[in-house]
């Protein structure tokens, strides 16, 4: 990494800046994991605890009943389970789709190929809200309102540019021979694209996947719009509606906080550097 | 003055010693170059030198002054890098000013020494213009202008024409042969290139494995190489190196290689098999009898103003290379005589010594 | 051959352009349609109004209101992620120890949902027993009970920050790779030339950043013409509409009030905005390009 604030390399004199440096990053850094200190002290603590002001403070014992509540209700588990249905399939389809969609864009490229592929691009950029009422129109019209069908589509077409960018950017860099010897050796379009390019790029669609799981995951807006019954509800969505209900339940709304969390935690913590990849390598290709 | 002693110097990354020693005395507005392979150290010492590496072990005077736990801007030296390091944001009038403006030079006093400088280097034109819009060579000069107009003592260069073409190269080889002359500043310069230490330099210091191998001007290097490393490596194409054993079987002592028998005179030989070097410039064809030994023409390259023939010798596990008039009629597969210019043979004792 | 080709870029660009043409670009060329009507959402009869609904964007106040806090969050949204992702980048960029600790600490929240992010945060502003009150009354001794998100003065501004706290971590990795990118030769020119540590930064370093800061700036204000969410959970747009966006305006518009024709003018004219961003951004992105190569 270049050296920024170097410590001086010939000057053998005491230099206070790396200390100043590390205690200032010390103390940003508890201010800023102090907001998740809350969910867990309060996934933790009883709800009368905590409404009795008591949530910033290390307890004396570890109330495990707000886990406890949540892991044993059903309807935590029908939300999980939705947003599971949601997030696998439109995860590997996007990913699918951006796979077939980049190699076109970067390795057969044709009269208008550059423009079209401007024109998917800019699908990133939009705010979902310009597309909402005539994709409602549109399912309702078909009948597909209050099933997570809707959900599953519209997440394919929404992670479609990403997806697209990423993976040709990536071809990109595969260089051109490989194709045209496989080609030499008979290989189609097909062969070349599953034998020769996609081994290549695992490492690009790990960081894919990493993206869309947890934008899919997190998201709530669309399954707040096309979803009606607690029948469908997916995680997010479950978590806002129980806000609703027991207004005062801090305890467990800290509880299933986590538990919501926890699957695009463990992918950050594994995956952390392929989310970095990611969002550098898109965004900075523009 | 700018005398720059470097005394005991050694330098470990970790455990890994890189720099075994080196002492070196370089006098005032002297061109000295540091020669040598890949890694051998020379470009770590160089950075020493600038104070962009610390020193494991040693110290470093420039002047009369112990710079070796010095800041690099505080030790009056300028160094060009083989990317030219500019500023691509920067103009090229705004590259060479940089360390006038961090010194907080007047705006007057920078642009006149900026146009001084690019009056010296004939960079006047390209003033306004972004490193982007320059030519290789261009680039090369804007670097050199930056490192000039702080007046330092000592210049350091790495290895900066090794971006450029081989023509280009050779015009900025005469650029800098020029701006030794004209400006009153000592000069330590890094290559690989054996052919610019020898244009260049007053004297040459050969690196090996972080230990000097050899310190001498070109004209010393070439005619009496300390051991093989510098005599292979001074000179293109490369000195020819022969095994031999000392006879003493007939009296006076002598070298046998081959069908050979050449006189050896030492001071002191050395026990067991030695080695003969010879120049491809001092192996000529012979005359009837006068032949040293024959060998059999394997390729010949015709290179206009001389050719370079490559002979088999059948004691020699590589074919020796000579050079040869231009009109030579000799094609491969033809037995040829060849005698040794008995004045330039070098000799060598197993370790590599010259003796 | 080339016929062949052929055949096989239309298999692989019939799925991916089919799904994107009929769930993107049809519904956004639907939005434009549905802005001319009277469209309430659920009936099939609606009128053809023609500009009606963009005249009454004109005499909307909610719309004003909306417009300008809409430009409050994406400024906000913009500075505040991006110089504190600056400062964190340069400081940990220095080579200390525990890097990657400090990388993920201050990164993690962007794995969060905004759900959680409100969440946490609507605790940390909760009158009686949240971090900020608690930590302020300990601090300095006072009694406060202020209610952060329920007052019209501090409710965006509350949001930002918990949008801030998120996002910062975004720039912070960007600018680390765009720190990473800058040649350790120019960073020993510095040396020599004996540039002190501010003069490295603000002569040499933010500008080789600029690449970087173009990046982080679209992103910042792509993402946050986007960020619905947050405002959605943590103050619904209110109170009294002081954190009301023009995205937050158009969801209640159309699925509150159920004009639906209305809440697409205002979507058109989000995608206007956005439209103008995005050629502002590649435009950018090429002269930058251009310099920094």
């Amino acid at each position: 990494m270049a050296d920024v604030h170097a410590i001086h390399p010939a000057g053998k004199e005491f230099n206070p800046w790396p200390a100043v440096i590390f205690i200032v990053l010390v103390c940003l850094a508890l201010l800023f994991l102090a907001p998740t200190a809350g969910v867990l002290l309060s996934s933790i603590k009883t709800t009368r605890e905590i409404a009795l002001g008591d949530l910033w403070s290390i307890p004396d014992r570890l109330y495990l009943g707000n886990f406890t509540e949540v892991l044993q209700n059903p309807a935590v588990h029908r939300y999980l389970l939705n947003t599971l249905m949601v997030a696998i399939p439109a995860t590997s389809v996007s990913l699918a789709l951006g796979v077939l969609a980049g190699y076109v864009f970067a390795k057969l490229p044709f009269c208008g190929s550059e423009a079209l592929f401007l024109v998917i691009i800019a699908g990133m950029f939009f705010p979902p809200q310009v597309i909402l009422i005539p994709l409602y129109r549109l399912f309702n019209a078909v009948g597909l309102i209050d099933t997570l069908w809707p959900v599953i589509f519209v997440h394919i077409a929404m992670g479609l540019p990403i997806c697209t960018l990423l993976m040709r950017n990536f071809f990109a860099t595969v260089p051109n021979a490989l194709r045209e010897a496989a080609i030499l050796e008979g290989a189609n379009e097909w062969q070349v694209l599953t034998r020769v390019a996609l081994p290549l790029s695992l490492p690009a669609l790990a960081v894919l996947a990493t993206l869309q799981f947890t934008w899919i995951w997190n998201d709530f807006l669309w399954p707040l719009i096309f979803t009606q019954s607690d029948e469908k509800r997916t995680i997010m969505l479950g978590l806002v509606n129980l806000k609703g209900q027991y207004s005062v339940a801090w305890g467990v709304q800290g509880a299933l906080s986590l538990i919501a969390s926890l699957p695009t935690l463990i992918v950050f913590l594994f995956f952390q550097r392929y989310f970095i990849k990611g969002m550098t390598m898109g965004a900075v290709k523009g | 003055m700018a005398r720059l002693t470097i005394e005991n110097i050694t330098k470990s990354f970790g455990s890994v010693q890189v720099i075994n020693g080196v002492n070196l005395d370089i006098a005032h507005r002297e061109f000295v170059v540091f020669v040598g392979p890949s890694g051998c150290g020379k470009s770590t010492m160089l950075r020493m030198i600038a104070g962009l590496e610390t020193v494991s072990g040693g110290q470093i005077r420039i002047g009369d002054r112990d710079v070796t736990n010095v800041a690099p801007s505080k030790r009056e030296i300028a160094m060009v890098f083989q990317s030219y390091a500019l500023f691509p944001h920067l103009t090229v009038a705004e590259n060479i000013g940089f360390g006038l403006r961090l010194a907080k030079v007047s705006r007057e006093e920078i642009d006149r020494r900026v146009a001084d400088v690019a009056k010296t280097l004939q960079l006047e034109m390209l003033l306004e213009r972004k490193p982007r819009q320059l030519s290789g060579g261009q680039r090369q000069r804007v670097a050199i202008g930056r490192s000039i107009i702080r007046n330092p003592k000592v210049f350091l260069f790495d290895e900066p024409l090794s971006n450029l073409d081989a023509a280009l190269r050779v015009q900025m080889r005469l650029e800098i042969a020029r701006l030794h002359q004209r400006l009153d500043a000592t000069m330590v310069y890094v290559t690989h290139d054996q052919t610019e230490a020898m244009t260049l330099a007053d004297r040459i210091v050969v690196f090996n494995a972080g230990r000097i191998e050899q310190v001498g001007t070109p004209i010393e290097l070439y005619e009496k190489p300390a051991n093989t490393f510098v005599a292979g490596f001074i000179g293109a194409p490369s000195m020819n190196f022969i095994e031999a054993n000392i006879d003493t079987s007939r009296g006076a002592p002598a070298a046998a290689f081959g069908p050979a028998m050449l006189p050896i005179e030492a001071a002191r030989l050395p026990e067991g098999p030695i080695r003969l070097g010879v120049r491809p410039e001092h192996i000529s064809i012979a005359s009837d009898g006068e032949a040293d030994f024959s060998g059999t023409v394997e390729i010949v390259e015709k290179l206009g103003a001389e050719s370079l023939v490559y002979v088999q010798t059948g004691f020699t596990p590589e074919p020796v290379t000579m050079r040869a008039p231009p009109h030579l009629q000799v094609s491969p597969g033809d037995s040829l005589p060849l005698i040794l210019d008995r004045a330039r043979i070098h000799r060598f004792s197993a370790d590599g010594a010259a003796f | 051959m080339e016929r062949e080709t052929g055949v096989w870029r239309l298999v692989f660009l019939a799925l991916p352009l089919g799904v994107f043409t009929l769930l993107v670009i049809w519904p956004l060329a639907s939005s434009f349609y549905y802005s001319f009507t009277n469209w309430n959402g659920f009936s099939s009869e609606y009128d053809y109004v023609g500009f009606e609904n963009f005249a009454k964007l004109w005499t909307d106040k909610l719309f004003f209101n909306a417009a300008v806090n809409t430009v409050i969050w994406m400024v906000a949204a913009i500075l505040l992620p991006t110089l504190l992702g600056l400062v964190l980048a340069l400081l940990i960029d220095s080579r200390i120890p525990g890097g990657s600790v400090f990388k993920s600490i201050f990164y993690f929240p962007i794995c969060l949902s905004a759900v959680v992010v409100g969440q946490i945060w609507i605790w940390i502003y909760q009158p009686d027993w949240g971090l900020l009150n608690t930590a302020v009354n300990a601090a300095v001794g006072s009694d406060l009970s202020f209610a952060w998100l329920a007052k019209p003065g501090t409710a965006l501004g509350s949001v930002i920050v918990a949008w801030s706290w998120q996002q910062t971590g975004l720039s912070m990795v960007i600018y680390l790779a765009g720190l990473t990118s800058i040649s350790e030769d120019l960073l020993e020119v510095c040396e020599i030339e004996g540039a002190s540590i501010w003069q490295r930064i603000r002569i040499v370093v933010i500008p080789l950043l600029t690449p970087a800061t173009v990046v982080v700036v679209a992103l910042s204000v792509i993402n946050s013409l986007k960020g619905f969410e947050i405002l959605y959970i943590m103050t619904g747009g209110g109170p009294f509409n002081s954190s009301d966006t023009l995205a937050m305006h158009m969801y209640n518009e159309s699925f509150k009030k159920y004009l639906m024709g209305y809440g697409s003018a205002i979507s058109v004219v989000l995608f206007l905005v956005a439209l103008t961003i995005i050629g502002i951004y590649f435009r950018e992105l090429k002269k930058v390009d251009e310099i920094y190569g």
